[in-house]
């Protein structure tokens, strides 16, 4: 079971890079000299993750309760207290916050802040301190 | 009686120590004002004429002494890719280490003030005195043209022309009283490497500003005309062109026309434009167009083609990419006419009249050429001799090598006919097997330096050496392939050498050694020689 939570994690780690570079290519939004100056490649490629995991993360759990990793895997989040659907402000302002930070993974030290999240999911419940703190929890297919 | 080994450690640590203490506290009594009186170049170029040329008057190197030039002292950069030419006054010597502009004692090697910028410092450092104070600017490869007070360092202004969102200011500005001219090239020609970038749409360009308040003058485009679309690739990414003519190297003044010349590059996208591959003749005024003269057209190439000739932001057909990298220089022929001798990397060499523009001689495919030279940094001028000396760098640029066998070294011309007095062919000084430790590659990449009698030389390989200026003989040669002890007591060492080469004042030959770019050997040494017997 925690072998398809973290393989679907994996997952969607790859996709948001993808979509944003998908996105970019298609909108062309980093694609001139103009858009290179100065600080804008930074803030256009911090928007372009913040939208692609928006996008794979947030609304895809919004509306099907799964993003792409999870429904491969057979995975979904739900309330933790009645299995209802997660709302949208719930899953943008408190759980999307936590996703961000697996990606300090390849960051030595800074790895310990995505393990601490991650360490709880060897309790009793099988819930990441994210998912107590956004009030959800996986169920298995 | 035995010595115990921890006794033996602790009191070597000691002496280290107190080694280290007596360099530190020599460093503290150097006094913080640097010397301001003389100077001994007035530009990239020594004069802004980018003669090259230093005269007897400002320094005491010759023919009959140069070989009595030992290693003075060595300090160490903080960068393995110095990109600066220094400014040298009676007892300082202002260069560029990275992001630092430092101003060392002439003497010692030791800093007496150190202005801290943002990026990489690439050019010469050059100066003009206002009244009762010197003003030095140099450019920040990617933040712009910055004048500081000599006396302490202290940031005047900084400014960033032109028009182009992502520049690189790679060429060294010329001061001229109240003027300053910005030479500009784009980074278009890297980020081009990502095939979802959209080539191109930058040109290079020339910029004029207040020396002394870095208010703006005029700018000019390399590439005149605006770009526009011209196809796309992967359904969605737009091309354009015309586009690059990149300004790298320092303009040439000429005070009695009021002209400032230049060169360009090739163009980054096609269609070429008109303009790429040329030498300008603009009014320092305002920057307003007196002749244009294109040696090579239809050349375009950028960095995408280093990944691969298909690669989709490559111009088809590429190449050759024989760029002017080596500014022009305004000399004078035995008949008292104007001469503007312009070096291509090609191979090339070009005679204009400089009020005109038209050919006066030429010198083609003295080597073959290619993507890094052929003529790459900068050739030198002797006028008493009317020697033009013309570096030869021909190292191995794959599909952008020039047909034939290599010639790296050093060719002399008659400047008034273009016809090759002398020339001193380098071969690698090291076999096959030699070469995975060492550069095989033996060419002039970097620019010289020339005296009354002596030609400077400084070889990819690795090894500065003084020339006799009448028939090319080696007099001195030293080899910096090596470690130094460096007086800031940073491990150093020496590598290639390109870009600006070496500087000579009064019984001083300066040098940075070490290019870690093009597949070139880094480094971090600043060699300071003098003559023996003084000062040593």
């Amino acid at each position: 079971m925690l072998l398809r939570r973290l393989f679907s994690t994996l997952i969607d780690m790859v996709l948001v890079p993808f979509l944003a570079i998908l996105i970019m290519w298609v909108t062309g939004v980093l694609e001139h000299a103009e858009d290179f100056a100065a600080y804008r490649p930074v803030i256009t490629a911090l928007l372009l993750g913040i939208v692609s995991y928006l996008i794979l993360n947030a609304w895809l759990l919004w509306q099907r309760g799964q993003t792409i990793g999870k429904a491969l895997l057979g995975i979904s989040i739900v309330l933790a207290v009645d299995g209802g659907k997660v709302s949208i402000w719930r899953l943008i302002c408190i759980r999307a916050l936590f996703f961000p930070l697996l990606y300090l993974t390849v960051i030595p030290w800074f790895m310990l802040i995505p393990l601490l999240d991650h360490v709880l999911i060897f309790g009793k419940n099988q819930r990441c301190l994210h998912d107590y703190v956004s009030g959800t929890k996986v169920i298995y297919q | 009686m035995k010595i115990p080994p921890l006794l033996i450690v602790i009191l070597a640590l000691n002496f280290t120590l107190l080694a280290q203490q007596s360099i530190a506290a020599d460093c503290e009594s150097t006094r913080k004002k640097p010397g301001l009186s003389t100077f001994y170049s007035d530009g990239w170029g020594i004069e802004k004429t980018n003669t090259r040329f230093q005269n007897q008057a400002k320094t005491s190197l010759s023919a009959a002494n140069v070989s009595q030039l030992k290693l003075k002292w060595v300090y160490g950069f903080s960068t393995h890719q110095p990109r600066s030419f220094p400014l040298v006054t009676e007892d300082t010597l202002f260069i560029a280490d990275g992001e630092n502009l430092l101003a060392l004692d002439r003497e010692t090697g030791c800093v007496r003030w150190q202005y801290s910028g943002k990026g990489d410092i690439g050019t010469a450092i050059v100066h003009r005195i206002i009244e009762d104070q010197v003003n030095l600017y140099f450019s920040d490869r990617m933040n712009g043209v910055i004048a500081v007070n000599a006396l302490d360092g202290q940031q005047l202004w900084h400014e960033t022309p032109g028009d182009n969102p992502i520049p690189m200011y790679s060429g060294t500005p010329l001061v001229d009283g109240e003027s300053i001219y910005v030479p500009l090239s784009s980074m278009e020609i890297a980020l081009v490497m990502n095939p979802l970038y959209g080539c191109c749409t930058t040109s290079g360009g020339m910029a004029s500003l207040n020396s002394e308040t870095g208010e703006f003058n005029w700018y000019i485009r390399s590439v005149p005309e605006l770009p526009h679309k011209t196809g796309s690739h992967f359904l969605f990414v737009e091309e354009y062109g015309p586009s690059g003519a990149p300004v790298w190297g320092t303009p040439t003044l000429d005070k009695k026309r009021s002209t400032l010349y230049f060169g360009t590059g090739q163009n980054y996208s096609r269609p070429a434009s008109d303009t790429s591959d040329s030498i300008f003749a603009v009014n320092t005024k305002d920057g307003s167009t007196r002749w244009i003269h294109q040696f090579t057209k239809g050349d375009a190439y950028n960095m995408a083609c280093n990944l691969g000739e298909d690669h989709v932001n490559c111009p088809r057909p590429m190449g050759p990419d024989v760029d002017f990298g080596a500014p022009p220089i305004l000399a004078t022929m035995k008949n008292g006419e104007g001469i503007l001798i312009a070096g291509q990397k090609s191979g090339d060499v070009h005679a204009m009249n400089p009020a005109t523009g038209e050919l006066i001689w030429q010198t083609m495919g003295i080597g073959r050429g290619g993507a890094l030279g052929g003529i790459h940094w900068g050739m030198a001028v002797n006028p008493d001799r009317e020697l033009l000396f013309v570096p030869i760098s021909d190292v191995f640029t794959g599909p952008l090598t020039g047909e034939g066998d290599g010639q790296p070294g050093l060719f002399a011309l008659d400047l008034n006919n273009g016809a090759i007095r002398w020339q001193q062919v380098r071969k690698p000084r090291h076999d096959e097997l030699a070469c995975a430790g060492r550069n095989c590659a033996a060419g002039l990449s970097a620019a010289i330096t020339a005296t009354s009698d002596l030609v400077f030389t400084s070889s990819l390989d690795g090894f500065i050496e003084a020339l006799d200026a009448s028939d090319g003989a080696v007099l001195w040669s030293f080899d910096t392939w090596r470690d130094f002890s460096a007086v800031n007591n940073i491990l150093t060492n020496g590598g290639s050498f390109d870009s600006h080469g070496p500087m000579v004042a009064d019984d001083l030959l300066i040098i940075s050694s070490g290019y870690g770019t093009f597949g070139q050997k880094g480094g971090n040494a600043l060699l300071v020689f003098q003559l023996q017997g003084e000062g040593l």
